[in-house]
């Protein structure tokens, strides 16, 4: 196969584009298409002051490094979530890429500052793994991207993470949730904005991406994920992709083209009327959030010491 | 040639040569969920391996759906 651009050997092909790419235009392809989800979506302007949430997986330490090379002001978030081997593999991805780029490193530990992790969590409340995970994720980035005054809150949800929950949305139709997905979500009292710029970027796409450019990232999968409904739904769209590539990205991006108007309102009428949580002071409909909740119940089982207090500012720097 | 599956991790022998799109086929792996990394540099599926190249076959999908 020839690259697209230059005609060079290519080393990947992207049956959804029709085309392959060299190692250098592909680059540049991704970036381009990051380019192209910022000003789509009208995400952030040239000054932006972003905070990325990173893992130490693939879609994350792609995003960081696409948005630096872009010229944007980045910052990432790490947050530690005690699933042993597996966080401190990640841990230390994270923090050598950073260290290596000289890129500024947020990180919160959510045994050492919050009193428990995941696995705990899980078996304590009866939940899911991935559900008490995304829940203590998305309070703990929403409480440093405030807490640091960051414009904006970017995540690595790639093209296939986003059609996945988009099924998952569609069979059980979901309005609130169906409203609430979408690459942007303003602004709000007590909420972070919210971005995806890899929407337009499929994970074997960002899986390369760090391949060509020797970012190591963790390849292993979350033990705590496994058999999990979101990767069942990959599985079937990607079934799909295979007998028709270009399927994913169709449905998705006429989701947000021609569907998600029908849902907006949705996703205001189920939030109902926000208060303040009573221990951290985070928006919550009844009188705690969710967040503190799954905490109070997890540590009042759980005899270990808190690092500190869960409403103190979150300012753990290793780089200034 | 020597082929690198992950999760878990194990190595399989399988005798070459043959074009990388047959290699997924013949382990009926979804080309939209793997990289093809031959001796260390990544490659498109028509790729012709020879018996001496050792293979990796890298998942892409990730699981959290946070």
């Amino acid at each position: 196969m020839k690259c697209r651009r230059c005609k060079a050997p290519a080393v990947i092909d992207i049956r959804r584009h029709n085309a392959a790419f060299c190692s250098d235009c592909f680059i540049h392809h991704c970036k381009e298409q990051v380019k192209k989800a910022i000003d789509e979506f009208k995400m952030f302007g040239p000054e932006a002051r972003i905070l990325v949430a990173v893992s130490g997986g693939k879609d994350s330490l792609a995003l960081w490094h696409i948005l630096t090379q872009l010229g944007y002001r980045v910052d990432g978030l790490y947050i530690g979530l005690g699933i042993g081997d597996y966080s401190d593999e990640s841990g230390v991805k994270t923090r050598a890429f950073a260290d290596a780029h000289g890129y500024k490193l947020v990180e919160v530990s959510l045994p050492s500052d919050y009193g428990y992790d995941i696995p705990t969590a899980a078996s304590r409340t009866n939940r899911a793994p991935c559900s008490s995970c995304g829940l203590s994720k998305r309070h703990l980035f929403n409480k440093a991207a405030l807490d640091g005054e960051y414009d904006v809150l970017a995540t690595g949800h790639n093209l296939d993470d986003e059609a996945a929950v988009l099924l998952g949305n569609v069979l059980h139709w979901e309005p609130g949730y169906l409203g609430r997905q979408y690459p942007v979500l303003p602004a709000t009292d007590g909420f972070a904005k919210k971005v995806k710029p890899l929407v337009k970027m499929g994970e074997r796409e960002m899986a390369a991406y760090c391949v060509l450019l020797d970012i190591d990232y963790q390849v292993e999968e979350c033990p705590m994920a496994e058999g999990n409904r979101h990767l069942g739904y990959k599985e079937v769209l990607n079934s799909l992709e295979q007998r028709s590539p270009g399927a994913k990205a169709a449905f998705l991006s006429s989701f947000f083209s021609r569907g998600h108007e029908y849902f907006r309102e949705a996703a205001h009428v189920e939030k109902g009327e926000l208060n303040s949580c009573d221990e951290c002071g985070s928006p919550t409909t009844g009188s705690r959030c969710a967040f503190c909740a799954l905490r109070n119940r997890v540590i009042s089982e759980t005899p270990v010491s808190i690092g500190r207090i869960s409403n103190a500012p979150i300012s753990i720097s290793r780089k200034d | 040639m020597k082929v690198i599956l992950r999760n878990p991790r194990r190595e399989i022998e399988i005798q070459g040569p043959m074009v990388a799109d047959s290699l997924l086929r013949r382990l009926e792996i979804n080309p939209e969920t793997v990289l093809i990394i031959c001796n260390g540099t990544l490659v498109p599926r028509d790729t012709r391996f020879s018996d001496d190249d050792e293979i990796e076959l890298r998942p892409v999908i990730s699981g959290g759906a946070a």
